[in-house]
């Protein structure tokens, strides 16, 4: 089965209030459970994204598409990065629990459909 | 091989190393051979990556032919005849007879790299079709390779390459140097595309590493090897001379922890003195001789900062007369950026500062990060603490490196004024 892991929130909203500490430990925590689950197989992609306030959103307006600057829902409800990995729904919710016990930020794992 | 102790890892590193660094020199020479006897730039192209993937397999075990180029040659040769078999019986039967390897002199093999380099370097092509197609063509790369350099799945690079040839047959591309009027500018987009190459490799470089090729390593070496065709050319000279200044503090840009160190902050003891020595010699003999250009330029300037033995003894006045002439003949929002950070160090960040602001209704510099990050810097020097960690946090949410976003986030949380404790899911 395949997952994704969402995080949400952006730069901003994660960093901007750490202390430089808090900021490497978790970087250095990000750094470790990718090499992990690299090293077990269980990645198939992981990305992070750029803050939501460079984001361009679409919408379709009177019509048609209209692009307009900033994301479409509330920052700390944008997305900031993902994981794809190949696991039991249990290992899913159990890496998502790993991040979310350091960043105390709520996550999204949600099966991909298949066939 | 036969120096080699097979059952010794190192030396065993050693001989596939040599085998790899020999298939990629021979790579372009071998397609050049079949291209001149063949046409088809596309096919031949495909069966050069079959004999180099053969050769890659085989030379390990069985040891390098006395003639690798004429087993290249036959075996990619052969590869073509099949290709051409199974899109026809009939057709073109009597090219197995012009397969000879030993029939064509290698006299031509310099001439062939070079016109393989322009061709690669179409301007028919977007850019990213360019690198691929000169990583794979000229620099004997495999589509694997190329792809994970760039970070996309195979299938989307193997992709971009055919879709490449095929579009620089469609333009009609002969297998020949561009003629004279035209060569000037396509050989500055040759030059561009070693230059995207490189920083290609140098804004990825930490952390991220290539199974074989860095891609700073390889820009590097198909540099070198243009310079050894065009040796009088001064900007060839200056963008050789300009990725070994760059390069040559590769070591001392990040920390065992993968983070960036900036320039000022760096030990220059782990700069590579043998790449700066090189380099140095490169901008010591173009200057002067050559039409000055802007690689020469900026190598020179690189030549600058490489020079001192530490950042207090950076010759800024000099950067700073650099950044003026390259004003005058390339001027570009990147080049006031930089003179910039030069006239902050010489007059100060206000001086800077005030530069820097010419920039703030540039559209060319509204997709980049590095006018903020600048400016963070030259406030936090001015002495200006919540207007720096205000422009570092802007830098950090406008960046799409993640480790540029972690420095400037770092820098950002240094200045940090104590806040009341806030509740981070809130």
């Amino acid at each position: 089965m395949k997952y994704m892991i969402m995080m949400f929130g952006g730069l901003g909203a994660t960093m901007e209030n750490r202390t430089p500490e808090w900021i490497t430990s978790m970087h250095e925590f990000m750094l470790k459970l990718d090499g992990e689950l690299k090293e077990a197989g269980e990645l198939v992609a992981g990305h992070g994204l750029v803050d939501p306030s460079q984001a361009k959103t679409v919408r379709f307006q009177n019509g048609a598409p209209v692009p307009t600057d900033g994301p479409f829902a509330e920052i700390k409800e944008s997305l900031a990065g993902y994981w794809l990995v190949d696991v039991s729904e249990e290992r899913a919710i159990e890496i998502a629990s790993q991040v979310v016990a350091f960043t105390e930020y709520p996550m999204e794992v949600r099966q991909i459909t298949h066939g | 091989m036969d120096d080699q102790d097979p059952g010794d890892p190192a030396s065993a590193e050693t001989a596939l190393r040599r085998i790899e660094d020999l298939l990629r020199e021979l790579a372009p020479q071998v397609l050049g051979t079949l291209v001149r006897r063949h046409g088809q730039f596309d096919a031949c192209e495909d069966a050069v990556q079959e004999a180099l993937l053969a050769a890659a397999l085989q030379w390990p075990v069985d040891g390098v032919p006395d003639r690798p180029r004429s087993w290249l040659l036959t075996v990619a040769g052969r590869s073509l005849v099949d290709q051409w078999r199974s899109e026809s019986a009939r057709r073109r039967r009597e090219e197995t007879a012009a397969l000879d390897p030993a029939g064509h002199a290698p006299a031509t093999d310099q001439d062939d790299t070079l016109v393989l380099l322009f061709l690669c370097c179409h301007p028919a092509l977007s850019p990213s079709s360019q690198l691929a197609l000169t990583l794979r063509a000229v620099g004997g790369l495999t589509t694997a390779e190329i792809a994970a350099a760039f970070l996309v799945p195979e299938a989307t690079m193997a992709k971009r390459i055919s879709r490449a040839k095929e579009r620089v047959r469609k333009a009609g591309a002969r297998f020949e140097l561009p003629p004279q009027p035209e060569r000037a500018e396509r050989l500055g987009v040759v030059l561009h595309v070693l230059y995207l190459v490189f920083n290609e490799g140098y804004a990825t470089s930490s952390g991220h590493v290539l199974r074989r090729a860095e891609l700073t390593v390889e820009a590097i070496r198909l540099a070198r090897m243009l310079h050894r065709l065009l040796p009088t050319e001064g900007e060839v000279s200056g963008l050789l001379a300009l990725m070994l200044l760059t390069d040559a503090r590769r070591a001392a840009r990040t920390d065992s922890g993968g983070a960036i160190v900036p320039l000022a902050e760096q030990r220059r003891e782990l700069w590579d003195a043998a790449a700066i020595a090189e380099g140095m010699a490169l901008v010591t003999t173009t200057l002067g001789t050559a039409p000055v250009g802007p690689y020469q330029l900026q190598a020179a300037i690189a030549a600058v900062h490489d020079e001192a033995p530490s950042d207090q003894d950076t010759d800024w006045p000099q950067i700073l007369a650099l950044y003026g002439v390259l004003d005058q003949i390339a001027p570009g929002p990147a080049v006031t950026l930089s003179r910039a950070v030069a006239l902050a160090m010489v007059h100060g960040p206000k001086a800077g500062l005030a530069l820097l602001g010419t920039l703030d209704t540039d559209d060319r510099m509204a997709h980049t990060h590095r006018p903020e990050a600048v400016r963070a810097h030259l406030l936090e020097d001015a002495g200006d603490t919540v207007g720096a960690r205000e422009s570092y946090l802007q830098a950090a949410k406008k960046t799409a490196s993640a480790p540029e976003q972690r420095y400037l986030t770092l820098r950002a949380a240094r200045l940090r004024q104590p806040a009341p404790p806030t509740d981070p899911a809130g």
